[in-house]
């Protein structure tokens, strides 16, 4: 099932949550939703899901609104953990497959797969509050996918797992993609994201500020920065034009270029300046482009 | 629809399996139900258990503490409840000083006898010889006869004046001893009390009862009974008029109250017509309170750990809400059956007479039940609603100790109602919504109001209770994806105008 949000705007007391933003998300693929806190990520996230209207545009599943049978196909993973402390795992898994109109019947044989297939089957019957923190993280992934849904929205799905549960989720992701789920995940964790993840809409100030694949993103920032490695001082590169920024670390050097420079005259002018071990044109991190595109605005 | 069953089967079953629902539905009324009833258990079981022994002191002749003791045997025989005092003559005091003294007093008192037989014996004599015929030796016997009278009725004077000053000193220490005997008695409780009689003021009517404790504790009042009919029979004996139907004469006066209950009149019965309404709105109130707070903690909660924003993707709001009210609702109705369960077994195993619950009839049942939903509903809603713009239990604390001090006004103003409740400020208060269910719970079987005041009070709760549920809505709507900030009393008379 394919999600468009369009022109969508939602304005709380006179400021601007969201501002005009369009994305979609196609079935089979991995959305991230990244953007700093305050950006408007769970406003987005609340709005797709329907908890709240949005002031102005639209938003489409499979070029419908959002119905019954739609929200019936709708999993999704708040950014905070807690569920009912007092309850037995079991009986929670019961309450939200029956939501989701299950029957009785269907859902326990859901919550018993998927509670063994993430090997806390033992914990069946404790109350939730007696669990660790990373299964209690664990139960409420679960919880979202008891009824097998389309359509998966996650804030922060890996938020408090250890890496051995990191990675059970991430493969429980991968393989829910490639049955051709539809999923959108909200995150912070941006090394996470990248490996996750197959489009990326970046979000500020509640406007869309970079959006496409993580190739597509990473074209734009391709040259921008220039790795050298040398045995000289690197003071003398600070000289060079068309570079904004020297940071030097041990024998490694960043050269970031303005807009206008040109990776290649800037190696030229570099091998000319000093002798170089190595020097290579960075391919920036999500992390790289998340930082640079938060900081400078407008971009 | 599906939905919100689910949901009022998940409210309904999880708080039903919570230790706070047992311990408000059983634990609660129990320490309600020995505050209130402990002492009254405690004083009956004491009594029941220990005849309470009350002394009878008396400064001359015990002859009025038995007349007293008899009258109260028969009063006590006489009455259908258990006797609960035991009255006893007490008998004093044997000290050797005392003894020294009474010994004193008697060979003074056998002195003085006998310097009166003296006297009498010379005075016969004189008399004797005075009627001889006159002889030479007569006048001289009469001269010498005087003479010895008149030294024997000096002596005998004397004498008197000794006893009379020795009997009063014995006598003021008799009586004194007496007292601190019997004070001794009550000090080392043996005795609770003890009537002290002193004969002179006995028949003025004055008796005094000496305790550790006040006399109501006691419940002396049959013995208040016996004193005043042995009173009145001394009285009547010295009018010279016929005391043997005085005790039936004395009997109180028993006073018959019949209370008009719409068309009929019925017995008028404390326990049944005003303490036992009492204890059902009490009853009602936890039942409501405990459903609502559990409501108003449990949206709490599921804000807090961010359960409600997974609930909101799956069901609407008003679904949401619906659901909780009901599936709450549902509880309280279950914990008011599960009292009236116990009041059968209760009424089954001889705890509790069918005849205290009597004012439950069908039509007050069904009245109850009406005043308890829509009074449910209403606080429901308006613990929902506020419950909801609040991130955690901290920051609601404050509201939700303000809002309980708040619901026990109308508890509180109940007094009102037992007092005069039919008074037109009464009736007034009665159409107050947070008001109403408690007054007219109580007013039904206390004063049988007017149909008018059914129609009016019930038509303006619910009312009330519709326009709160609207706004709760509108409040959860708002404040349940509320997080971190707490909306002012301007922003949510805000969010109840506006229109979205």
């Amino acid at each position: 099932m394919k999600i468009d949000i369009e022109n969508v705007t939602k304005v709380f007391k006179g400021n601007p949550a969201v501002k005009d933003i369009s994305f979609s998300v196609n079935r089979g693929r991995i959305v991230g939703l990244l953007g700093p806190n305050g950006a408007g990520k769970t406003t987005t996230l609340r709005m797709i899901l329907d908890i709240l209207r949005p002031d102005s545009g639209s938003i489409t599943f499979d070029d419908q609104r959002m119905n019954r049978k739609i929200r019936d196909q709708i999993g999704y993973l708040p950014e905070e953990r807690g569920l009912y402390q007092k309850y037995a795992v079991l009986d929670v898994l019961l309450y939200f497959g029956r939501l989701k109109r299950l029957n009785r019947r269907k859902s326990h044989v859901e919550a018993v797969r998927l509670l063994d297939g993430f090997q806390m089957i033992d914990y069946m019957d404790e109350p939730i509050g007696h669990l660790s923190k990373g299964l209690q993280q664990k139960l409420q992934f679960l919880v979202c996918l008891i009824h097998n849904p389309e359509i998966l929205i996650m804030d922060e799905p890996m938020w408090g797992l250890d890496p051995i549960n990191q990675e059970m989720v991430r493969q429980k992701i991968l393989s829910l993609r490639d049955e051709g789920k539809t999923i959108l995940i909200s995150t912070h964790q941006l090394a996470e994201a990248e490996t996750l993840c197959d489009h990326f809409v970046f979000i500020n100030h509640g406007e869309t500020v970079l959006k496409g694949s993580l190739e597509k993103i990473r074209k734009g920032f391709y040259q921008k920065m220039i790795v050298v490695e040398t045995d000289q001082n690197p003071e003398a590169l600070k000289k060079i034009s068309k570079v904004r920024k020297v940071d030097i670390m041990n024998k490694k050097v960043h050269l970031y270029l303005d807009s206008e420079g040109s990776a290649k005259e800037v190696m030229r002018e570099v091998i000319n300046t000093i002798d170089v071990i190595s020097m290579e044109s960075h391919k920036p991190s999500l992390y790289d482009i998340f930082m640079q595109t938060i900081k400078s605005p407008g971009k | 629809m599906r939905q919100f069953l689910i949901i009022t089967w998940w409210e309904f079953v999880r708080h039903f399996k919570s230790r706070s629902f047992l311990l408000s539905t059983f634990i609660s009324p129990l320490i309600f139900a020995l505050i209130v009833f402990l002492p009254t258990l405690y004083l009956e079981d004491s009594s029941a258990d220990q005849i309470r022994l009350v002394g009878c002191v008396s400064f001359d002749s015990t002859q009025i503490c038995r007349d007293i003791q008899q009258r109260f045997n028969e009063i006590s025989i006489a009455s259908s409840s258990v006797p609960v005092i035991d009255l006893v003559l007490v008998r004093t005091d044997t000290s050797q000083l005392m003894k020294q003294r009474f010994t004193g007093l008697k060979i003074l008192k056998t002195e003085l006898d006998s310097l009166d037989d003296a006297y009498n014996t010379v005075r016969e004599r004189r008399k004797y010889i005075f009627q001889k015929p006159k002889t030479a030796t007569r006048d001289a016997q009469l001269k010498t006869t005087y003479e010895e009278l008149i030294q024997t009725r000096e002596a005998r004077d004397l004498a008197g004046l000794e006893y009379q000053r020795a009997k009063n000193q014995t006598d003021s220490l008799w009586r004194l001893a007496i007292v601190q005997h019997a004070d001794g008695l009550l000090n080392s409780l043996q005795l609770e009390g003890y009537l002290l009689i002193n004969p002179e003021d006995f028949k003025q009517g004055l008796v005094e009862f000496h305790s550790l404790l006040p006399s109501h504790f006691l419940d002396i009042e049959p013995l208040k009974q016996a004193v005043q009919v042995v009173i009145v029979e001394e009285r009547l004996k010295q009018e010279n008029l016929r005391v043997d139907k005085i005790q039936e004469w004395l009997s109180p006066v028993s006073f018959r109250e019949i209370q008009l209950q719409g068309a009929d009149k019925e017995e008028f019965d404390f326990l049944i017509n005003y303490l036992g309404p009492v204890i059902v709105v009490l009853f009602l109130f936890i039942s409501i309170f405990t459903s609502s707070g559990f409501l108003f903690s449990g949206v709490l909660k599921e804000k807090t750990n961010r359960v409600i924003e997974m609930l909101l993707s799956t069901v609407s709001h008003n679904q949401l809400i619906a659901g909780k009210v009901v599936g709450l609702g549902f509880l309280g109705l279950f914990q008011i059956i599960i009292w009236y369960g116990l009041t059968l077994i209760f009424i089954g195993g001889d705890i509790l007479n069918a005849n205290e619950i009597s004012f439950l009839t069908v039509e007050n049942a069904i009245l109850f039940l009406v005043y308890f939903v829509l009074g449910y509903m209403y606080f429901a809603s308006i613990f929902v609603g506020i419950g909801s713009l609040f991130s955690n239990e901290e920051d609601a604390h404050h509201l939700s100790q303000f809002m309980r001090l708040l619901s026990i006004l109308p508890i509180l103003l109940a007094i009102l109602v037992l007092e005069t409740p039919n008074s037109p400020l009464v009736r007034i208060l009665s159409f107050i919504p947070p008001l109403t269910p408690t007054f007219m719970i109580l007013r039904t079987p206390l004063g049988s109001p007017p149909p008018m005041d059914y129609y009016l009070s019930s038509g303006i709760l619910l009312v009330s209770t519709l326009i709160s549920i609207y706004f709760a809505g509108k409040l959860f709507r708002f404040g349940s994806l509320l997080y971190g900030k707490k909306p002012g009393f301007k922003e949510i008379l805000g969010i109840i105008r506006s229109r979205k």
